[in-house]
């Protein structure tokens, strides 16, 4: 009987659940939580766990609608400070809602998908650090849809010889995201896993906390460079961004 | 002298009872094994038009679904669907991608014909005539019965493969390019036979014919 159970259980998790959402985005078990908004983004949510990827190394969790309810004013403040041309320019649509979102067994606030046009935001994400999670996020869509203006050969050739990144974002353990109180070129710590990530710290403190930024690149030669460098760049695709 | 014998009040019964399963089991395997029993089959002659044009027929097993075609709104996807239906590449093209109460898709021309089907590549099929940009309208609403060309992921990638919805969409708004609507066989749409939970079916439904109403 136990078989028979684990033999039922096993054929409906298998089953990709076949509806209009995974036909477009290929992500499933997704519904609409909020579809018009000014800047044309389109807001879904999970109405059950999700695996996907070539190997199903992406996972997330259906979300609990009180909890996404309470922390989609957030995420919807943050998103609204881009505009629809500029999300067109970077191919973003659609932002999926779940809670607990994991790649190949690393717990990830967020993972960009410029193919499909979607963004996956772990709406459990770390509250410290969740809304310049969502921007750091976006820089990723950015980079990946102009990689020209964000050469990363060019942004690395501003730090110290003697320094070197790892060879992924996740093959050192440069993971802590606070504010380092004296910079010497990076903001945190993630900033010195690999080029992209630094990018993308940068740019969500621009977003987040410019204060901060403008304080710290008075008396850091290196970070002012890497500012100047993606300030100079973004406005290549649109001025009125920072 | 033969004696009659009077069957007991228990005996009626049994017999009876027999009859009724005998009604039962033959109403079972001939008549609600027919799927398309109770759907109307829109016969043509019985339909009248003001401008047949852009009105095709795509014959299936329950009968003949009636589209419109909206050229102004999607002139080359139009175009292209219309020169696809008079070349008969559509006849034998199976609903190889069907979710239930929600869409159909067929017009694989490579890989999903009925006599040629390739179950790993179909979907991925081409029709030999290039790629069409997509003709978006950001007003279309994709109601039901709603004709839309699919894509790949990628915009101006249709080629020949095309939906329609069984319900409405909105998030196909501005996503797909609209073709035109069902007027007459939604209901016929709706029997065609699905993968359960699987988006892709096998051994399909498919096309018998499609032919644009004027060239009948």
């Amino acid at each position: 009987m136990k078989i028979l159970f684990l033999f039922i259980l096993i054929f409906h998790i298998s089953h990709v659940n076949a509806d209009e959402i995974y036909n477009l985005i290929k992500i499933p078990n997704l519904e609409i939580y909020k579809l018009k908004n000014d800047n044309n983004i389109r807001y879904l949510s999970t109405k059950g766990n999700f695996k996907i990827g070539v190997n199903k190394n992406i996972a997330c969790d259906k979300v609990n609608i009180n909890n996404l309810n309470s922390k989609f004013p957030l995420i919807e403040k943050n998103l609204n400070r881009y505009n629809s041309n500029f999300l067109n320019k970077i191919k973003l649509k659609y932002v999926v809602l779940c809670e607990n979102l994991f790649i190949s067994e690393i717990n990830t606030g967020g993972i960009p998908d410029n193919k499909n046009r979607t963004l996956i935001l772990d709406i459990n994400f770390n509250k410290k650090y969740f809304e310049r999670m969502i921007h750091h996020e976006i820089f990723h869509m950015i980079q990946n849809t102009h990689n020209k203006y964000f050469d990363e050969d060019k942004f690395s050739s501003f730090n110290p010889t003697s320094f070197n990144y790892a060879e992924c974002s996740t093959c050192s353990n440069r993971l802590n995201l606070d504010l380092y109180k004296k910079t010497n070129g990076f903001l945190t710590e993630y900033s010195k896993s690999i080029p992209s990530e630094d990018m993308a710290e940068i740019f969500s403190f621009l977003m987040t906390d410019k204060k901060t930024i403008k304080d710290k690149i008075d008396n850091d030669k290196v970070l002012s460079n890497k500012v100047n460098f993606i300030k100079l760049n973004l406005a290549k695709i649109d001025k009125n961004i920072l | 002298m033969i004696k009659t014998i009077k069957p007991s009040k228990s005996e009626k019964i049994l017999f009876l009872f027999l009859i009724c399963l005998s009604i039962f089991a033959f109403t079972s395997f001939f008549l609600l094994k027919n799927k398309c029993l109770f759907v109307e089959k829109n016969n043509l002659t019985n339909l009248n038009f003001n401008e047949t044009n852009n009105i095709v027929v795509m014959n299936v097993e329950c009968g003949n679904v009636i589209i419109e075609l909206y050229p102004d709104i999607s002139p080359k996807t139009v175009e292209r669907f219309k020169f696809l239906i008079e070349k008969k590449m559509y006849d034998g093209s199976t609903f190889y991608k069907v979710s239930e109460n929600t869409f159909v898709q067929a017009g694989d021309i490579e890989y999903g014909n009925i006599n040629n089907l390739d179950y790993s590549k179909i979907g991925s099929g081409k029709s030999g005539l290039g790629l069409l940009k997509s003709e978006l309208n950001k007003d279309f609403k994709f109601t039901e019965g709603s004709v839309g060309f699919a894509r790949t992921t990628e915009f101006d990638t249709e080629d020949s493969e095309f939906f329609i919805t069984l319900k409405e969409i909105p998030i196909y708004q501005g996503e797909y390019t609209p073709v035109g609507r069902v007027v007459y066989g939604l209901d016929i749409l709706t029997k065609i036979k699905t993968g359960n939970k699987a988006i892709y079916v096998l051994r399909p439904d498919y096309i018998k014919t499609f032919k644009l109403l004027s060239s009948n």
